[in-house]
């Protein structure tokens, strides 16, 4: 079988995997209150300061602009919808049905990333009606939406690939999500040293790997071409490490 | 047709399996026994692709499963220990997914999946969350599962574990049915589980197989060991087999007032000269003939010294 064509089939069942346990629904209706709260205290906050007194609109600092609190959604997020894509099946023991299947390796880990990453660009789909809700004041730029979601899949397609890398690694869901929370906290805190190292390579690296200042970028409609690369590059890496253990399975 | 040359395989200093080397030819169902630990399931991995041999050859209907394991395992119905399922799904969904997997879409796909649902008396749970069936069904919707695209290989990793005596008996004669024109390989530590299914065992211990050939052939016990049940008086009786041989050879047994079953052992000859005797005083012989020793002696002898 082809290798789209398989991943296709394992996407299939891990979204309704996904959709019928509770699992999904949970997170997108925690998600969707956290993220209406938060997004009701901006539009309350703008509205306090009047239109002189706006530095910022509601929407650019919904997206991220001088906040962390989209950042700490994620950090949380992507560990929650990437931890049972192998863990549970080694734990329940039906890895092996899918491991003695004839289908590549590749496949197996492509069709569960591609159903956790649709979940995760679903879960932020209902999140499109704040903008909707603030086409009326004339305070949504198409471009500052478009790339502020951009770099919210971008996020998410590199943080879900190292989840689903943890995942392979882990024997449990709960470890899987743990090491997971660790890790993309520990980039949160790396991004955090642009602000506080010296000139230098270190300080290079943590601006890179820095979530805040990618979503300053994007919530000003801009987005870094290297960010771009180092994220894809991430997810690329984590797939193909994940494939590696998969394989590893398989054969030794 | 499955084929295993020389197979082994080591985890670090652990040797798991040594040296395994046996067939299973279309139409054969072959029993793997062995105690716990004595490599059943490491044998069932190998064999299914999802580990790695450190030496030795496995070939699937002719073609080596390291050089091509996505073509081997397209020959290979496998059902795991447990029959591991997705309890979120129906059966018919279940089957559908694994169907897929082999490669089956759209009608081929809804075909086969009931099809091998009917094969495996499944049929009636299609519409079933598998979370919500009993165990035996459960059974059933992974053989069902193995059996999708009439694999001609089939590899059962003990299907009846866990299951109630009615459970076990139907999961035995669907087994009997599906093996009449496939290689079945099952592993089981049942050893009435071989009896009723299987045509030749393969016993494991530490890795290595101790004994194999069919049933017939590994009941047969040492030569010279024997039954006879007669027809006499208790005192004729005792004094014809005191003639004939040395005390110790024969265990007499009463099963009624002037029936007895004599088990005896000696030399080649030793049932015939005491045939000889008992005839010429007159014993009724009902019957005569060399013991069948029961499958778990033999599996007790081959694999003595384990725990």
């Amino acid at each position: 079988m082809k290798l789209l064509s398989a991943s296709w089939v394992i996407c299939k069942r891990e979204l309704s995997s996904l959709w019928v346990t509770p699992l999904a629904w949970v997170l997108l209706t925690a998600f969707l209150l956290v993220q209406g709260g938060v997004f009701y205290s901006i539009v309350l906050h703008s509205a306090a300061l009047g239109a002189e007194g706006e530095a910022i609109g509601p929407l650019q600092a919904y997206f991220g602009q001088q906040s962390v609190l989209l950042s700490m959604t994620l950090l949380f997020l992507c560990p929650a919808l990437s931890m049972r894509t192998f863990a549970e099946e080694r734990r329940t023991g039906t890895i092996e049905v899918l491991l003695t299947a004839p289908i590549h390796s590749g496949s197996l880990v492509l069709g569960k990333y591609a159903a956790v990453l649709l979940t995760y660009f679903f879960i932020w789909t209902p999140t499109l009606l704040y903008a909707a809700l603030l086409r009326g004041t004339g305070a949504v730029d198409v471009r500052v939406l478009a790339v502020s979601y951009l770099g919210i899949l971008l996020i998410g397609s590199s943080y879900l690939a190292l989840g689903t890398l943890l995942s392979a690694c882990a024997k449990s869901q709960l470890v899987a999500l743990l090491t997971s929370v660790f890790l993309q906290f520990g980039l949160f805190v790396l991004g955090i040293g642009e602000y506080v190292l010296d000139d230098g390579l270190l300080r290079d690296t943590s601006s890179y790997l820095s979530l805040t200042t990618l979503f300053e970028e994007t919530s000003r409609g801009l987005l870094d071409s290297r960010r771009l690369v180092l994220h894809l590059s991430i997810g690329a890496w984590a797939l193909y490490v994940t494939t590696r253990v998969v394989e590893s399975w398989r054969t030794s | 047709m499955i084929e295993v040359l020389h197979l082994t395989r080591t985890f670090g200093a652990v040797v798991a399996v040594s040296n395994l080397s046996f067939s299973v030819k279309p139409g054969e169902a072959v029993g793997l026994l062995g105690p716990n630990g004595a490599g059943k399931t490491t044998t069932f991995r190998l064999l299914t692709g999802s580990l790695g041999p450190s030496s030795g050859e496995i070939r699937i209907m002719g073609r080596p499963i390291t050089g091509d394991p996505l073509e081997a395992r397209r020959h290979i119905g496998y059902m795991p220990e447990n029959a591991p399922l997705y309890p979120e799904m129906t059966a018919a969904e279940y089957l559908y997914f694994r169907a897929e997997l082999t490669g089956l879409r759209g009608e081929q796909r809804r075909r086969a999946s009931r099809q091998a649902a009917e094969e495996a008396h499944a049929a009636s749970a299609l519409g079933t969350m598998i979370g919500h069936l009993s165990k035996g069904f459960r059974q059933r919707v992974a053989l069902a599962a193995a059996l999708i695209g009439r694999p001609p290989v089939l590899l059962l990793d003990e299907p009846t574990a866990g299951l109630d005596p009615n459970q076990v008996e139907q999961v035995r004669a669907l087994v009997r049915e599906v093996a009449k024109e496939r290689a079945v390989l099952l592993s089981t530590h049942v050893l009435s589980e071989i009896e009723a299914t299987c045509q030749r065992a393969i016993v494991l211990s530490k890795g290595k197989i101790v004994l194999q050939g069919n049933l017939e052939e590994l009941r047969r016990p040492p030569e010279g060991e024997y039954v006879l049940t007669v027809r006499a008086a208790r005192a004729e009786l005792e004094a014809a087999v005191a003639l004939a041989v040395q005390p110790g050879r024969v265990d007499l047994v009463s099963l009624d007032e002037e029936r007895f079953e004599l088990t005896g052992h000696g030399d080649p000859g030793a049932m015939n000269r005491l045939l000889g005797t008992l005839l010429e005083r007159g014993v009724h012989i009902e019957e005569a003939a060399p013991r069948r020793a029961a499958l778990s002696e033999v599996f007790q002898a081959a694999t003595r010294g384990e725990t």
